[in-house]
């Protein structure tokens, strides 16, 4: 678990773990531009997310990858000055169309923080409010739907007997699994991570990793970490940026064994980032 | 070892000691000055207190607690008879009209200038609301006297009366004739008067709201009114209902812009058009002239204006600890 290692050698990726098969394209970006304003924050990406594969983002701070990740999502809309060129795709939809709906966008591409954010709110009500903003559905329907997406993030039995507590009364793990049941209520197609653990201690952070390959069945996933052992635990794919770039994406076994680029291989031995 | 030995002795050319000792004078007078100031305002309240309890206390003598559902007031009358609940009821509907229009304008705006207002719109309408909160009440009071009266009473005014004309309860209520000076109208710039400290107040605590968790909120496809609605006002909860007791703690006790426009009758009226008095515009229109019970009369009901705003901030407060309770913090 430890960040120590880093420095000695690449850290190993998870025994036995064959590269999965190609999977056909989720989200797909072509020559993707970001700007802040003046400064250029992303340059020309082109990547595929696979269909219900985990693709893993890492890299030094300000490489870009959580900017990267915040387009998925259009979350950048929220603030002025900041645009997105290029082309990005969600199966079929141009996600930067500027007349797309982005509740409906944001209901299909979910995301999950770094820090956990849970409202505030009950339990039961942190997990209903999501589905209620898209469905109509009666009392019992709902206790079944928010019963599903607390076993979908591992917290109905730690939470079972106390749906009525306020959601900020859970401990800091709790609450992150809390934010991602809420995220699955809503039932997306995309689920971005924007590094899930690095408020979490050691043994929830081996909770929300278990998760997240779970999860892997029935989304696509993409994450954001610094931490690269987990970026080798969790991932089929992994993507090292550097400066705003696309350094190098390929099956994360081979990220982590026999990087082509030069840069690949001092960051993830530790000799920089 | 040396220099360890000599502070323990106390002996040597540095008498560490005394240097202490020095100090704790210092601390010692600090903690007096500091107590003594917050002393003083117990003091203050107290006296206040005792002196209202005094100078009222021919009033309590003779009217005893029948001067709480008196309306007549004729302190000209031999001998003079005298009643608050014209004045208390003035208060208590201006104060409650006030608030329910202060409260969801104050709201909007502090909400269209942290979550929707363009940057360059957001310094113009922050300093205008500011402003506002600058202008002596006076001026509200002349213009609310000059300007807003008459308006009210050839527009609005007949407008509500026409419509609610025959309506049960309600007709009651909007019923004519339109006047200059009434309940409404103070209560109207009573509400423009507030509106700086509830926009103020909610503005700051809107600001305390982590963009992390409205980004959360618009994360799983929320609207802004969404967001607004189930994430910023939950969360800052607490502060806005501070923002507004303070709001309506200075409504309650507002008295020159009242004066001026309320009409100062004694006699309730169901419509809220008529003319009525508060508390504070009572004692200040009829203060001057007093003299003997008529005066301890105005006294006793400063006095009364004090029990009332101690017992709306405190059920305030109560409201907010059971929120707190509820919300399982």
């Amino acid at each position: 678990m430890s960040e120590m290692s880093v420095s000695v050698s690449a850290p190993s990726v998870h025994p036995g773990s064959q590269p999965l098969p190609e999977a056909p394209a989720k989200v797909t970006a072509r020559n993707l531009n970001f700007y802040y304003g003046e400064h250029h924050a992303l340059k020309n990406i082109n990547l595929a997310l696979g269909t219900n594969r985990v693709t893993a983002f890492i890299g030094p701070s300000g490489c870009g990858k959580s900017t990267l990740l915040r387009i998925f999502n259009r979350m950048y809309d929220l603030y002025p000055g900041q645009r997105a060129t290029g082309q990005l795709l969600l199966d079929h939809t141009n996600i930067l169309d500027p007349k797309l709906d982005l509740n409906l966008l944001r209901a299909r591409v979910g995301m999950v923080f770094q820090k956990p954010t849970p409202f505030p709110m009950t339990i039961y009500e942190n997990i209903a409010f999501g589905i209620r903003l898209y469905e109509k559905i009666s009392k019992s329907e709902m206790d079944g739907r928010v019963e599903k997406a607390l076993r979908g993030g591992a917290l109905w039995n730690e939470v079972k007997d106390k749906l009525n507590a306020s959601g900020l009364s859970l401990s800091g793990g709790q609450q992150q699994r809390l934010c991602i049941a809420r995220t699955v209520a809503v039932r997306p197609e995309v689920i971005l991570f924007d590094e899930p653990c690095s408020a979490l201690d050691p043994i929830s952070t081996a909770k929300v990793e278990e998760l997240i390959q779970e999860l892997s069945e029935n989304y696509t996933i993409a994450i954001v970490t610094h931490n690269m052992q987990q970026a080798a635990r969790v991932s089929d794919k992994t993507a090292f940026m550097y400066l705003g770039e696309l350094i190098e994406f390929d099956d994360t076994s081979k990220i982590f064994t026999s990087p082509t680029d030069r840069r690949t291989q001092d960051y993830i031995t530790g000799r920089f980032g | 070892m040396a220099v360890q030995s000599d502070v323990i002795d106390d002996a040597g050319p540095y008498d560490r000691a005394k240097a202490l000792s020095a100090f704790k004078l210092g601390d010692v007078t600090f903690y007096w000055i500091t107590r003594l100031s917050a002393i003083s305002v117990l003091l203050i309240l107290g006296g206040i207190i005792i002196s209202l309890i005094v100078g009222a206390f021919p009033a309590i003598k003779e009217y005893g607690l029948s001067f709480l559902w008196t309306q007549r007031w004729a302190p000209s009358a031999d001998p003079p008879v005298l009643g608050a609940l014209g004045p208390m009821y003035g208060t208590l509907v201006t104060s409650f009209i006030a608030m329910l229009i202060a409260i969801p304008v104050g709201l909007g705006i502090a909400i269209f200038l942290t979550e929707l207002c363009p940057q360059w719109l957001r310094r113009p309408i922050g300093m205008a609301v500011e402003l506002l909160a600058g202008i002596p009440s006076i001026i509200y009071g002349m213009w609310g006297f000059f300007v807003l009266g008459p308006f009210l009473a050839n527009t609005f005014q007949p407008f509500m009366i026409s419509i609610f004309d025959g309506v049960p309860v309600l007709g009651a209520i909007f019923a004519g004739p339109p006047s200059y000076l009434s309940l409404f109208n103070a209560a109207l710039i009573l509400a423009i008067m507030v509106l700086p400290f509830i926009t103020s107040i909610s503005v700051d605590v809107f600001k305390t709201v982590p963009p992390v968790l409205k980004e959360a909120a618009y994360g799983v496809g929320c609207t802004t009114w969404e967001v607004v609605r189930s994430v910023v006002i939950p969360y800052t909860r607490v502060g806005i209902i501070g923002g507004v007791m303070l709001a309506l703690g200075r409504a309650l006790g507002e008295t020159m812009a009242v004066t001026f426009i309320i009409g100062n009758s004694f006699r309730i009226s169901s419509s809220i058009f008529a003319p009525g008095t508060t508390i504070s515009a009572a004692i200040a229109s009829e203060f001057a002239e007093s003299d003997g019970l008529h005066q301890s009369g105005l006294i006793l009901l400063g006095l009364l204006l004090f029990v009332l705003t101690f017992f709306v901030l405190a059920a305030a407060r109560l409201m907010l600890m059971r929120l707190e309770t509820k919300a399982g913090k």
